[in-house]
């Protein structure tokens, strides 16, 4: 009988080599590629996700988590079976037109992924017409906004405009974030989450995937 | 006893060694010749590839050592900001420091109510109307990004706002080179002048880059402005370690520089002589919370140890930090972190330190930290100017007077007492060293209580020497120009 248990913890103490070789063993084991994913890796991802949410872990460990899970899924995938997938859901994300930090926004991007999601990079200076076409594109289910300067934050309202006008506004949801960012700047402009942190960015997504789901 | 002349020693913190200095330095040096930055605006891209550096890949630049040396060699050692009333009140020579609030925080600490809101115009009124008031605080910034002006004019507003509120220099911030120009009109009309203006100056502007290495168009637009209208600037990037720059303080700072050095390059190609002012904002990356931290010890050991690369290598008067805290109230926190980076600073002789006022980690302001910053500051230049030894103060003859004087003699009643006493200590309004039963007597206010008292008094009470008519109706219009 595999030891799910194991797995996830080496997976939160960010043991690398035992997690690799765990979801081999699973698999060789016969255990569905979609178990070994769903009630190994992603299990374990959502109690480090609780455990940073509480303090208990530092950023650096998580992302070592993430990374790790990435590799495991990476095995996976092959294994999966057509009608089966990976992601639990598909994110657009990027900086709003004219600003160009992205550490904030490429941190919310490990730690979506980390949580079971794919994620479309877009980087930074992203106008609004490119989230929408990204979005029709990839057929994604959240766009994630970020800004870090206040100068910026008409162009989240813009680009929330845009995904409207191109009739994506009931398929794909807004989730937005960044230091000027508010609830109350989310709720004004008509975005349907904003994010404190990057933690709490990832659970919301997964969030408005079950609401929309 | 010979009467004594003996220069006072003037306590000071050292944190770098000659070796570490310049390690990091030509760190700094590589990283600019060898991985290069990248950079955004089309003209300073030509600019330099015509100063001798190479461009790859559309803008990516390296630039050789020699290239950073020069512009180091022409950037001003010594220069002076001025008062809005044309009095020289900053000069950045020896080993001044000058303090100063901090600008772009979203929420602020209402005084009244006590509780957290989001910014508005007047809260940058309010700010600039303290400082002007305050004795240790030497210029002003816009503390808050106001929400009830328009928002792709905030900081033209913000700098009218602290005019009308102000006559201490002004540091601020502008988005592009397009409002960058009508708050240097606005400076012009306060000048009486571009020729006054440029004669005293009293207006510098901060800038960030974004690490690692992007130079963007609208920042080097800024740049080249200041540069050519010798406006003073500094451009410190955001490499903080282990977010904007690698985990280690060492890299982060070699980063830093480079960054620094490739900005005060371009500086002195669009303006040589102008003013720079130096160093970047080495901070940490708080690893659990992801925020850049205003109240750690490392930020405060860095800008020490570029204080000592100022005085071993560059020269030039440095930008800093202090004053400041990750609380969320004004509490306990908030006055041991806040006290940390004034004193260093000003131990290590950092020049204009800024930033006084945060807490939340620049993510609010509050007046009330302001106020205790400002008798914090107080404390440490006290502490800072040393001990003065001479006759006067060793107080031979005194201590003869009273000891072997008649009953009753005391050295409190003595004239010596009466003469010095304002000088020889450092008097505290807001530290409270009352008696219990006063203390209770008065109500039991802690320190946040008494400084928010004080604040609330400062605004009521604070007379701003007000601008002319004529200055008054001139900024109007430039607000309302489109």
């Amino acid at each position: 009988m595999f030891d799910y248990q194991q797995l996830i913890d080496s997976l939160i103490k960010g043991e690398k080599e035992i997690v690799n070789n765990l979801v081999k063993q699973a698999v060789d084991e016969g255990l569905s590629a979609k178990d070994v994913l769903d009630n190994g890796l992603i299990a374990g991802m959502n109690v480090v996700g609780d455990k940073m949410e509480a303090g208990d872990m530092f950023i650096p460990e998580v992302l070592m988590a993430a990374q790790i899970m990435g590799e495991g899924v990476n095995f996976l995938k092959p294994l999966l079976r057509d009608d089966q997938s990976a992601a639990k859901g598909k994110v657009i994300i990027g900086t709003v037109k004219g600003d160009l930090h992205d550490i904030g926004k490429n941190l919310v991007a490990m730690m979506c992924e980390g949580s079971g999601l794919e994620v479309i990079n877009l980087g930074v200076d992203i106008a609004p017409e490119q989230f929408a076409d990204a979005a029709k594109e990839n057929n994604a289910d959240i766009v994630c906004l970020s800004a870090l300067l206040t100068t910026t934050m008409p162009q989240m309202k813009k680009t929330i405009e845009a995904i409207k006008d191109n009739g994506l506004n009931n398929r794909v949801k807004v989730l937005i974030g960044g230091a000027p960012v508010t609830q109350a700047f989310a709720d004004e402009i008509g975005a349907d989450a904003f994010a404190a942190d990057a933690g709490s960015a990832a659970k919301k997504a997964n969030q408005l995937l079950s609401v929309s789901a | 006893m010979q009467p004594l002349d003996i220069e006072t020693f003037k306590p000071r913190l050292k944190t770098l060694g000659k070796e570490q200095a310049w390690a990091i330095h030509s760190a700094a040096l590589e990283i600019l010749a060898k991985t290069g930055f990248k950079m955004e605006h089309p003209k300073v891209l030509e600019m330099l590839q015509g100063a001798g550096c190479t461009v790859e890949n559309e803008n990516w630049v390296t630039m050789p050592a020699y290239v950073a040396e020069e512009a180091i060699k022409s950037a001003p050692k010594q220069y002076a900001l001025y008062d809005q009333q044309g009095n020289k009140t900053m000069p950045l020579t020896n080993d001044n420091f000058f303090y100063g609030t901090g600008s772009d925080t979203i929420f602020t600490h209402d005084l009244e109510t006590r509780k957290r809101r989001r910014t508005v115009i007047k809260d940058t009124g309010n700010f600039a109307r303290i400082v002007d008031a305050l004795p240790n605080m030497d210029f002003s910034m816009s503390m808050g990004n106001p929400t009830d002006v328009p928002i792709e004019n905030i900081y033209v507003h913000a700098f009218a706002e602290m005019i009308r509120n102000s006559n201490k220099p002004i540091s601020f911030i502008a988005d592009s080179g397009k409002d960058m120009k009508k708050i240097y009109d606005m400076a012009c009309l306060v000048a009486g002048g571009e020729d006054e203006f440029q004669k005293k100056p009293f207006i510098l502007n901060y800038s960030e880059v974004i690490s690692p290495l992007k130079f963007p168009e609208n920042v080097m637009e800024k740049l080249v402005f200041c540069a050519e209208k010798k406006i003073p600037i500094c451009l410190p990037s955001g490499c903080n370690a282990g977010g904007g720059g690698p985990i280690t303080l060492a890299g982060a700072m070699a980063l830093g520089i480079a960054e620094n050095l490739a900005g005060l390059v371009i500086h002195q190609l669009a303006g040589k002589g102008s003013p720079f002012l130096f160093a970047p904002n080495v901070s940490v990356l708080d690893m659990k919370h992801t925020v850049v931290s205003y109240g750690c010890t490392e930020w405060s050991l860095t800008q020490a140890a570029l204080a000592d690369m100022r005085d071993e290598i560059y020269q030039i008067p440095i930008w800093s930090f202090a004053g400041a805290t990750d609380s969320k109230v004004i509490d306990a926190q908030a006055g041991a972190e806040g006290m940390l980076s004034i004193i260093t600073s000003m131990l290590s002789r950092c020049n204009i330190i800024h930033d006084v006022g945060y807490i939340e980690f620049g993510n609010a302001s509050s007046l009330e930290m302001l106020v205790m910053a400002d008798e914090l500051v107080g404390m440490s230049r006290f502490f800072t100017e040393g001990i003065p030894v001479n006759k006067e103060t060793l107080a031979l003859d005194i201590i003869e007077r009273v000891a072997k004087g008649p009953e009753g003699s005391m050295f409190l009643s003595d004239p010596h007492t009466f003469e010095h006493f304002k000088t020889a200590h450092f008097l505290p309004e807001l530290m409270d060293r009352a008696r219990y039963e006063s203390w209770e007597k008065k109500g039991k206010k802690d320190l946040a209580m008494r400084c928010n008292e004080k604040a609330r008094r400062l605004l009521k009470e604070h007379k701003v020497i007000p601008k002319s008519k004529e200055v008054e109706t001139g900024i109007d219009k430039i607000l309302n120009t489109k």
